[in-house]
């Protein structure tokens, strides 16, 4: 095509003006790449650290007016975050869907370590059934001492490493597999709670930042009691009719005769959720004289399977759980993660952001000096209208030349952001503060090269060298024939 | 006549500079027959390129009617003008204009690969046409060079080439020798004036070289944007009242 044949020759023509365009677009392709990779490598490591570690693909929580963190945090709430009423009839209905590859019931929340009367120590808690959480997340915790607890085991705490040390720190004894220590819930709303649990071993996260790191896993009936929800410790419980009955009609204030009816509105806990009993604790009225309770769970992990459409099934989810009417709430693993994957998702929308803005800007320089490069071409755009190059022809000469600039430039900037990609994925960029070391998800960031950090780089400079080709091309359409007898 | 390949009818064409107003031509009546040697010659500022911008369809006239192959320019639009210059009519620059990113022969074809036809083209009789033609001009051991590898004279002798290569009703050509020694402006007019004869092509050339002028058959003499001789060589010069704007 002669256009094409042209718009080369003229890149090779005035290699000047080729080369501040190609180095611009190669700079800003050459940024795009690496700043692409390594909000990618940070984002991509964030998600797999909390999906395959912490949160799942997807998870229902009980009903909060904020999304909550696996780690319990609503928005600035301080209460208990609520259980999942109907949680049953969420796991029915996620057996039947093909994209789940697993489910976890969890229970999360704020607890302290004590030895005897003292405090040593405050840190976040999951409770579990130990069993279903490895087969949930066989690759994160691995054990470090002592043994996995046993279903039928008393009350007990897994402690991470992280944790143990610090106990250790204010403990008068060492903490070991088999030690003692008492928790305390720090929820307002759960009230004055306090068990005695057993250290039954000593965990490590195998994929954690600092705070995640700090977890400890706790029986689920420790966590219930520490919560205020209800314990299942010895088994279901099952209630006669009358005992069922009296549970569903059961009316805390109406025993203190409102003395603490305020308090009670506002607080956590089952006392707060007693309105919600009947449906955790239904009982089947008249018919039969037994009711069952379903434990108490806050949240239920959904695990898709690889290739699975996540946003589908979440749809999915979210319409069943509205169906239930109970206000539960659906999200992703980046409401799961809380502030550090949000601040990843933002920190790469930003990126996007300012790339815009530095788009605007370089497509003025190239734009300037692509007008500069038509009108010394004045001549050789009037003759080739002249002998018969219609509009058209012209048009395609000036994008072939971007496009061929940004071919160019594209391969010498994703080159050049290969190359220190690969030696920044050797070396490693260590965080200079906890901001960065929670953004990274680890305390090292090794970037690795991002298919599509590469592919939005050159689609971007692409779009920009269109953008930019845009006024020149206009002002080369303009290029009347009759220039061409004016002479050079 | 049958023969007229091209007519102007009262063709007035004025630019406008500013506010200032410039008529270069002046109820300009003329007609040039297929195979016509034609000299428009006048001193600067006469009009001269004027006529051969309307003629070439790069521009048109301010009133009047321009005829090329019986089809009036004003009434065809930017692809149609496009296309007339591309099929009928080749152009000679004073300036030469050659691509200077095309070697030679692809300055010679470019005209060609403008085709929107390309692809139903007898590629072996184009490129059996293009090696005549360049032979015809002399520049067949120059083929692969670049324009700025050329001196002038073989330059225009590339022009001629790639203005003759679509096999033009009309080559225009303004000014062909204005930027050559004497001995290479007589060479090309020779050379045009062999093509004129060789291909029947209809060559209107410019110039406000008198002994350049003499050498066509058909001699059309601008003063001031009005014609003031048009006369056919074994003619009698037609005398034109230039005072009253027309051919008498």
């Amino acid at each position: 095509m002669i256009a094409a044949r042209l718009a080369w020759g003229n890149i090779g023509l005035h290699r000047r003006k080729s080369l501040l365009i190609g180095m611009i677009m190669g700079m800003g392709i050459f940024i795009l790449f690496v700043g692409n990779s390594m909000i990618d490598t940070a984002v991509d490591g964030l998600r797999r650290m909390f999906v395959q570690g912490y949160t799942g693909d997807l998870m229902v929580t009980g009903p909060t007016e904020f999304p909550t963190t696996v780690l319990g945090e609503t928005a600035g709430s301080e209460e208990v975050l609520p259980h999942i009423a109907q949680v049953m009839k969420y796991q029915e209905f996620l057996a039947g869907r093909k994209e789940v590859a697993g489910l976890l019931p969890l229970l999360s929340g704020q607890v302290a370590f004590g030895i005897g009367e003292q405090e040593i120590g405050q840190g976040y808690c999951f409770g579990a059934n130990i069993a279903e959480y490895r087969s949930f997340f066989p690759d994160n915790i691995t054990l470090v001492e002592g043994s996995w607890p046993d279903e039928h085991d008393g009350p007990w705490v897994l402690l991470s490493e992280t944790m143990r040390d610090v106990l250790n720190a204010s403990s008068p004894a060492p903490i070991v597999p088999g030690s003692k220590i008492i928790m305390t819930a720090l929820a307002n709303s759960a009230g004055t709670v306090i068990r005695e649990v057993t250290v039954r071993g000593i965990l490590k996260f195998n994929q954690s930042s600092r705070a995640l790191a700090a977890l400890s896993i706790a029986d689920a009936d420790t966590m219930r009691d520490l919560l205020g929800f209800a314990s299942l410790r010895d088994g279901v419980p099952v209630l006669t009719g009358r005992e069922a009955a009296f549970v569903s009609n059961f009316d805390p204030e109406a025993l203190f005769e409102n003395l603490f009816a305020g308090e009670a509105a506002s607080s956590g806990g089952l006392g707060a959720r007693s309105e919600e009993v009947p449906a955790t604790m239904r009982a089947s009225h008249g018919e039969s004289n037994e009711a069952a309770v379903v434990p108490a769970w806050q949240f239920l992990l959904i695990r898709v399977k690889p290739g699975a459409n996540r946003s589908a099934l979440q749809a999915a989810l979210s319409s069943y759980a509205q169906e239930l009417g109970d206000g539960d709430r659906v999200q992703d693993w980046v409401a799961g993660a809380g502030k550090v994957a949000r601040t990843a998702v933002t920190v790469r929308l930003v990126f996007d952001l300012l790339v815009a803005v530095v788009a605007v800007v370089v497509v003025m320089i190239m734009m300037n000096v692509l007008v500069i490069s038509v009108n010394e071409r004045l001549y050789e755009i009037g003759t080739l209208r002249a002998i018969g190059a219609k509009r058209r022809v012209v048009r395609q000469m000036i994008l072939f030349e971007t496009a061929f600039l940004a071919l160019l430039a594209g391969a010498a900037g994703l080159a050049a952001g290969a190359v220190v990609l690969i030696l920044l994925g050797k070396i490693g960029i260590r965080p200079p503060n906890l901001f960065f070391e929670a953004l990274f998800g680890g305390s090292v960031l090794k970037p690795v090269m991002s298919a599509g950090a590469a592919l939005r780089a050159f689609l971007w400079i692409l779009a920009m060298g269109l953008g930019a080709s845009f006024y020149p091309t206009m002002v080369a359409l303009r290029i009347e024939p009759v220039v061409a007898m004016r002479g050079e | 006549m049958s023969d007229i390949i091209i007519s102007l009818e009262h063709v007035r064409k004025v630019y406008r500079l500013d506010t200032v107003e410039v008529e270069a031509l002046r109820d300009i009546t003329l007609d040039i027959r297929a195979g016509d040697f034609v000299s428009i010659a006048g001193p600067s500022g006469s009009g001269k390129t004027t006529i051969l911008n309307l003629i070439g369809c790069i521009d048109k006239p301010t009133s009047g009617t321009v005829k090329i192959l019986g089809r009036s320019t004003s009434d065809l639009d930017d692809d149609r003008l496009t296309e007339l210059r591309h099929r009928f009519i080749g152009f000679i620059f004073q300036t030469f204009n050659l691509i200077p990113v095309l070697n030679i022969r692809e300055n010679v074809e470019l005209p060609l690969l403008l085709d929107d036809a390309g692809s139903g083209r007898n590629r072996r009789k184009e490129k059996e046409w293009i090696d005549f033609l360049i032979e015809a001009v002399g520049l067949k051991d120059r083929m692969q060079h670049k324009p700025a590898e050329l001196s002038g004279g073989q330059r225009q002798r590339v022009a001629i080439a790639r203005a003759l290569v679509m096999k033009p009703a009309i080559v225009l050509a303004d000014e062909p020798t204005a930027n050559l020694d004497s001995a290479t402006g007589e060479s090309i007019l020779r050379l045009m004036h062999h093509m004129n004869g060789q291909f029947g092509t209809t060559f209107i050339f410019s110039t406000h070289d008198p002994d350049i002028v003499e050498e066509a058959d058909h001699i059309v003499r601008l003063r001031d944007g009005q014609i003031v001789e048009d006369s056919r060589r074994n003619e009698v010069p037609m005398a034109v009242n230039a005072a009253e704007g027309g051919q008498t």
